[in-house]
């Protein structure tokens, strides 16, 4: 018996030390080029391609590991161009699997480097995969805010509370009725009677005092006055409006940390009446490679909405129209049909930056309504602003035709552009 | 008497009217609060970012039908892919003028559109990349995916990307108009130079 369990224990300390030898030796060399590796990726690979993810390329991570031949990788890594050329069977296949998309020659990458870029590749989706594996226990107990269902048991366990004392208080006060009853202390009860009808006389006295009824009536009028005015004033008055968005779009992040043009999203509003709500294929102009904040662990899911909303499905990368359902955006700014304006005219003509008229929305992760867009707003700054008529072809007009009246010339309504399209059919 | 009165007249219609501010100033943020003849707000006629029953996907912004053009754009008849690319690259040339006037617009709509990601001297290195973002190659310094140096694109290339986009670069047909793009490849081949 113990004969057999020492020569178990035997096998299995070699098998162990060869075993590790077998690790030390595997890891040590994949490490030593992993370092080198880790910045010749970062270099040139992550512009198309994710370990874990398809990105413009395919995930490298499953790839490289399924994928041995490293011959043949190093070929593919420094000049794909040749291998898909000369016709290898493998090297069209994969351009043909991924969409005959193009990837860059890497001639400047020596057999050396590509060996380093394989170990990196390789040891650091392993250490990913791994760390997926622990994370989803860690990541299950950071998120323990307060629920809602935690602060609505605790409002209902204050309600009852509150109705409990209530109670209490009640059977208390019947007790203590009960109880003086049967020492035959009635007579308090009358006593009582006559306490309020010595209340009522009171008030009805007060009734009478014309000052003091005339006092509320004026505190009434005043304080219904104010009300009325203030209320009349803010009517169609929408500053401060800030709805819910279908997507909580962070401009402070966008326009504030990313400092992305107003009119990268917004492109109409230097060519156009409307500055336009850019459409989704104007997100997916970058969320097509981001998926999430660039800290987080897990894909963001208002990012996701744009992919639901198109019917895309980011682990294909594939669009299918059908499943397409459009955002319904709430417009905050909102002019009544009354008033025409123009956006060409205030940023292009006027020069006016975006901030003056909507506050500074690259501060804002959720937007409001900056300015109250009233008459009296829109007045008081074209009272207030200066026309800069330099350059501009429209003034030399005027200016030429205004010569022409000094000089007791002919002027027509043409000249100042009576003919135009726009004066008749707008 | 009267006076002592008085006072208390005073004093209460203050607190009154600072008491009916206070009440009326805090209003509710996600509601438009009152509004007086809201048919002038909700217009009849659609502006194109809203839902319309009348069509059948339900949006107002319809895409023109198939094989129009629209009025001052030019046709690009070179399909998206390789084979597009290459013949866009040997037939399409720029037919602006290069003049300071287009080049600063060329700027300007670089700058807005292209910068983010290619940087204002166009090396790849924007803001967004700076926060992860896949950076793209320098225009004078970098390999493009599709063969070649960047330095060397032609004004077809140029334009059939922008009209396309490649890789992790969207297409921009939505936000530069024909006019618009060819400011911009003007512009590229400026800092193809740097």
């Amino acid at each position: 018996m113990s004969n057999i369990s020492l020569i178990l224990k035997q096998f299995s300390r070699s098998v162990l030390l060869i075993a590790g030898f077998a690790i030390l030796g595997f890891s040590a060399r994949a490490q030593g080029d992993a370092a080198k590796g880790e910045g010749i990726f970062k270099a040139n690979c992550t512009a198309c391609h994710k370990l874990d993810q398809k990105m413009t390329g395919p995930a490298l991570g499953p790839v490289i590991t399924a994928d041995t031949d490293d011959k043949w990788l190093t070929k593919w890594i420094q000049n794909n161009k040749a291998l898909i050329a000369a016709g290898d069977a493998k090297a069209v296949k994969v351009y043909n699997d991924n969409q005959q998309g193009n990837m860059t020659v890497f001639a400047t990458l020596s057999d050396g480097d590509v060996a380093n870029v394989l170990a990196y590749v390789r040891t650091e989706y392993k250490a990913m995969q791994e760390k997926a594996k622990a994370a989803p226990a860690t990541a299950a107990a950071a998120d323990s805010g307060p629920s809602n269902l935690v602060i609505f048991g605790l409002i209902a366990v204050i309600v009852i509370a509150f109705i409990v004392i209530l109670l209490l208080n009640k059977v208390i006060g019947t007790l203590e009725r009960l109880l003086l009853n049967k020492k035959g202390l009635a007579v308090e009860e009358v006593e009582v009677d006559d306490k309020a009808a010595a209340r009522k006389a009171e008030f009805k006295k007060l009734l009478k005092n014309k000052k003091l009824v005339g006092f509320f009536i004026v505190c009434a009028v005043i304080c219904g006055g104010s009300w009325q005015w203030v209320t009349l004033w803010n009517t169609n008055v929408h500053t401060g409006y800030q709805p819910v968005q279908p997507i909580k779009f962070p401009h402070d992040l966008h326009a504030g940390v990313m400092k992305i043009e107003c009119q990268y999203c917004h492109a109409g509003a230097f060519k156009s009446k409307n500055a336009t709500i850019p459409s989704l294929n104007v997100c997916m102009n970058c969320h097509k490679s981001v998926d999430r904040r660039m800290d987080a662990s897990a894909p963001s899911t208002e990012i996701a909405k744009i992919y639901t909303a198109l019917g895309y499905d980011p682990a294909t990368t594939k669009y299918d129209s059908t499943k397409a359902k459009p955002v319904q955006w709430i417009r905050i700014h909102n002019l009544p049909d009354l008033a025409y304006f123009n956006h060409s005219q205030h940023t292009k003509v006027g020069g006016l930056k975006c901030q003056t008229c909507h506050g500074p929305v690259e501060t804002m992760q959720e937007v409001y309504q900056y300015s109250p867009l009233t008459m009296k707003w829109c007045i008081q700054c074209h009272k207030r602003t200066e026309v800069n008529y330099k350059g501009n072809a429209y003034y030399d007009n005027m200016i030429q035709v205004h010569d022409k009246i000094k000089r007791g010339e002919k002027v027509t309504a043409a000249a100042l552009g009576g003919i135009e399209c726009g004066k008749c059919h707008y | 008497m009267l006076a002592m009165n008085k006072f208390k007249i005073l004093g209460a219609a203050v607190i009154t009217v600072t008491v009916s501010l206070f009440v009326t100033s805090c209003k509710d943020k996600r509601s438009t609060g009152w509004e007086y003849a809201p048919n002038m707000y909700e217009h009849i006629a659609y502006d194109p970012d809203q839902k319309n029953p009348n069509f059948k996907d339900g949006k107002t912004a319809q895409l023109p039908p198939k094989g129009t053009t629209p009025v001052g754009f030019v046709r690009f008849d070179y399909p998206n892919g390789n084979e597009g690319y290459e013949k866009a690259s040997a037939e399409v040339k720029n037919m602006m003028a290069i003049t300071d006037k287009n080049l600063a617009d060329g700027k300007a709509l670089f700058i807005t559109f292209c910068a983010p990601c290619h940087g204002a001297e166009g090396q790849g290195d924007g803001e967004v990349t700076k926060h992860g973002f896949p950076p793209p190659p320098s225009y004078s310094k970098g390999n493009s995916s599709r063969g070649g140096a960047m330095k060397d694109l032609t004004d077809g290339k140029i334009y059939h990307t922008i009209t396309y986009g490649v890789n992790a670069m969207g297409s921009y047909a939505s936000q530069l108009n024909p006019d618009e793009r060819w400011k911009v490849v003007m512009y590229v081949h400026h800092l193809q130079t740097l």
